[in-house]
């Protein structure tokens, strides 16, 4: 077993790295809405592109060194809504990549990699988050293709999105595993809305939103994969997902942590400096090992995904171990930093509101305990 | 047209560096190391050429397993190809000793513009571009912020000086140095990065016939600790604004 890194990997974290920090230097909270700017550096610089075809204007990298470049975005880049937003763009390339039908993917992947449009997946509903699955949107068979109703929630990117991968009920007659299908929606279609972005606690940067489907007509070609391929697909992109948000997260765990270090070293309190009161470095101490256990953790899952075999159960460990982690490390380093840690200037108490919702999106904290207890057989 | 570009890694200006037990070196195990900056003004000129009319661009470095990084730097930076003059683990040289290393490699190329930072930024060496210009008989410019390419094999660059600029017609072959603002170098794009790995670097072992020993050495290094200066203003807050605008204007 080998553990580090090759040199490829480690030039493309290394020059992601530089990148971010002189490129991507605005404070998060001074940026008004998406902040189109710095998208265009990340695709300037073929973020979005990394893990696709060369085909398609792709870089052809394997799912492991996006999982590393993406630990290093997160790590360098302090703008977690931007991150987000990126991850959000590949993993919608990742769909139309594997599932979609040659036609698709190039119509969209071009696009896509190039930055020139922005997507979005749109799963959750008002009435289902968790229970994915029990979604009501509806695609009725019509005329050339489907005709699609029913409102989305939350979805990231939506209020900016280009173009949007629908999950909807294309067949309620059978099992819900079997009835659901994934549609192309683009922006300027008749009876799709876009609505206003939703004021959060954190990820200032990121657009989250509902989208409002209404008679609005999808044509047949859009669909990726076949009819009723939608929770296969779904299940396929959540084992990506839940090691691409952690990898991002495990970055900016490895962040927060430095930053912690630092403080602790250079606050002095009763005539030492803080880092060695016990109480201050057991925090420290739980921060580095959630950092070296997420790694292993992480490039098992995107190893297991470039072999092409299932990992659903490592997936929601690493997803539900890391966010928890990060939502920890984040709480800890404010309070090592004290009244400075809850003053916006020290921007610790950024990445705390950020982290709160690592362990809700792409399932919950909740439900990624009840993916790993069905798979022990509880 | 063929053109050198002479690279060489630095420790990353945000490192903090460590002075080794021995008093007279800095620990560089535990230090980044990245494209000089000086150089990488040299590579993008030079990739421009590469873009602009055609020309082969070659980087040549000199070292171990850090020069190789500032070699790749330069290839995903868009450099075809490149030529390290693989040093003996531990081998240190001067910018003589450097100068002498890379001379049957800068014959054997035979360049029409040999390029470089004009100073490393490490240890602000100005040495091996000059050297080198010396020993091959080009000539030579040094801190060049504009270089066109002139008719008939002729190079037009522009130097700040202090007040003004001069302007230069050189006869290729030259050797000219970059200074600061002669472009952006651009951040490689990640497949750049990817492709870097697949071109050709070639290695080579330093000449036995040259004496590449100092004739001196390095008697102590200390790092130099700059102790803040504080001024607390007492008093009514409008006085010590007033008071801190004009020192802000005086000694800022
Ligand atoms: C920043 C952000 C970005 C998002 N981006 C997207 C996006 O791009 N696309 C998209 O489709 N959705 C997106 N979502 C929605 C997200 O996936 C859902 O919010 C999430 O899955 C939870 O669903 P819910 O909000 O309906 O909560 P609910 O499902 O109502 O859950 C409420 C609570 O009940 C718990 N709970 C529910 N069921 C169980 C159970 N069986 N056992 C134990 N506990 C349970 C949950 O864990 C939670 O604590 C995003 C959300 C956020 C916050």
């Amino acid at each position: 077993m080998n553990f580090a890194l090759n040199e490829e990997q480690t030039e493309i974290r290394d020059s992601i790295i530089r990148f971010a920090r002189q490129e991507l230097s605005v404070s998060a909270d001074e940026a008004n809405g998406f902040p189109h700017a710095a998208w265009r550096k990340c695709a300037e610089m073929q973020l979005m592109a990394l893990p696709f075809p060369e085909e398609y204007g792709g870089c052809g990298a394997d799912f492991l060194t996006t999982v590393v470049a993406t630990q290093a975005f997160g790590y360098a880049c302090k703008d977690a809504g931007l991150v987000h937003a990126v991850c959000t763009q590949i993993l919608c390339g990742m769909q139309i990549n594997s599932f979609g039908s040659e036609e698709l993917k190039h119509r969209y992947l071009p696009s896509l990699v190039r930055g020139e449009k922005i997507f979005a997946q749109a799963i959750t509903e008002a009435g289902s988050g968790s229970d994915a699955l029990g979604m009501r949107t509806r695609a009725e068979l019509a005329e050339g293709g489907y005709l699609l109703n029913g409102t989305k929630i939350f979805i990231t990117n939506g209020p900016v999105a280009d173009v949007v991968l629908v999950f909807a009920v294309t067949n309620p007659e059978v099992s819900r595993i079997s009835g659901i299908s994934c549609l192309v929606v683009e922006k300027g279609m008749s009876g799709f809305t876009q609505c206003a972005p939703m004021a959060k606690m954190g990820l200032d940067t990121l657009q989250n939103g509902e989208l409002v489907f209404a008679d609005c007509p999808v044509p047949a070609e859009n669909l990726v994969g076949s009819a009723g391929q939608g929770a296969i697909l779904f299940n396929e992109s959540m084992e990506w997902e839940r090691c691409l948000l952690p990898a991002a997260h495990l970055g900016t765990l490895e962040r927060i942590f430095e930053t912690s270090v630092a403080y602790a070293k250079g606050r002095s309190a009763f005539g030492q400096p803080i880092s060695k009161f016990q109480a201050v470095s057991s925090k420290i101490v739980e921060m580095k090992m959630a950092l070296e256990l997420g790694r292993l953790m992480l490039y098992k899952v995107a190893t297991t995904k470039d072999q092409h075999k299932r990992a659903a159960l490592e997936a929601s460990i690493v997803k539900l171990y890391i966010s928890e982690a990060l939502k920890k490390t984040c709480l800890d380093a404010v309070q090592i930093h004290g009244g400075y840690g809850y003053m916006k200037e020290y921007e610790v108490e950024r990445d705390l509101r950020d982290s709160i919702a690592a362990t809700i999106y792409s399932g919950t904290s909740e439900m990624q305990q009840n993916i790993i207890s069905r798979f022990i057989g509880l | 047209m063929k053109v050198v570009v002479l690279v060489n890694a630095v420790p990353d200006t945000a490192a903090t560096p460590e002075i080794a037990p021995d008093g007279r070196s800095v620990l560089t195990e535990q230090l980044e190391f990245v494209l000089d900056p000086y150089d990488e003004y040299a590579v993008e000129e030079a990739v421009r050429l590469k873009e602009s009319l055609g020309a082969e661009v070659i980087a040549v470095s000199i070292g171990g397993d850090v020069a190789r990084k500032a070699l790749r730097c330069a290839f995903a930076m868009g450099v075809e190809s490149g030529v390290l003059v693989r040093l003996p683990g531990g081998m240190e040289l001067t910018g003589r000793g450097r100068s002498f290393c890379l001379l049957p490699t800068l014959r054997e190329l035979s360049p029409d513009l040999i390029l470089a930072g004009k100073q490393t930024v490490d240890s602000d060496d100005a040495q091996v571009p000059e050297r080198v210009a010396e020993l091959l008989d080009f000539v030579h410019a040094s801190a060049v912020s504009q270089l066109t390419i002139g008719e008939g094999a002729r190079l037009l660059v522009n130097r700040e000086i202090e007040g003004g600029h001069l302007v230069i017609d050189l006869p290729l072959p030259a050797v000219v140095t970059t200074e600061k603002g002669i472009n952006i170098p651009r951040y490689p794009a990640l497949p750049q990065v990817l492709k870097a790995k697949s071109k050709p670097l070639h290695e080579v072992a330093p000449p036995l016939d040259v004496d590449l020993t100092a004739g001196w050495q390095v008697e102590s290094v200390t790092l130099q600790h700059t102790a803040r200066k504080q001024q607390i203003f007492s008093g009514d807050i409008i006085t010590g604004v007033q008071q801190l605008a004009e020192l802000l204007r005086q000694d800022a």
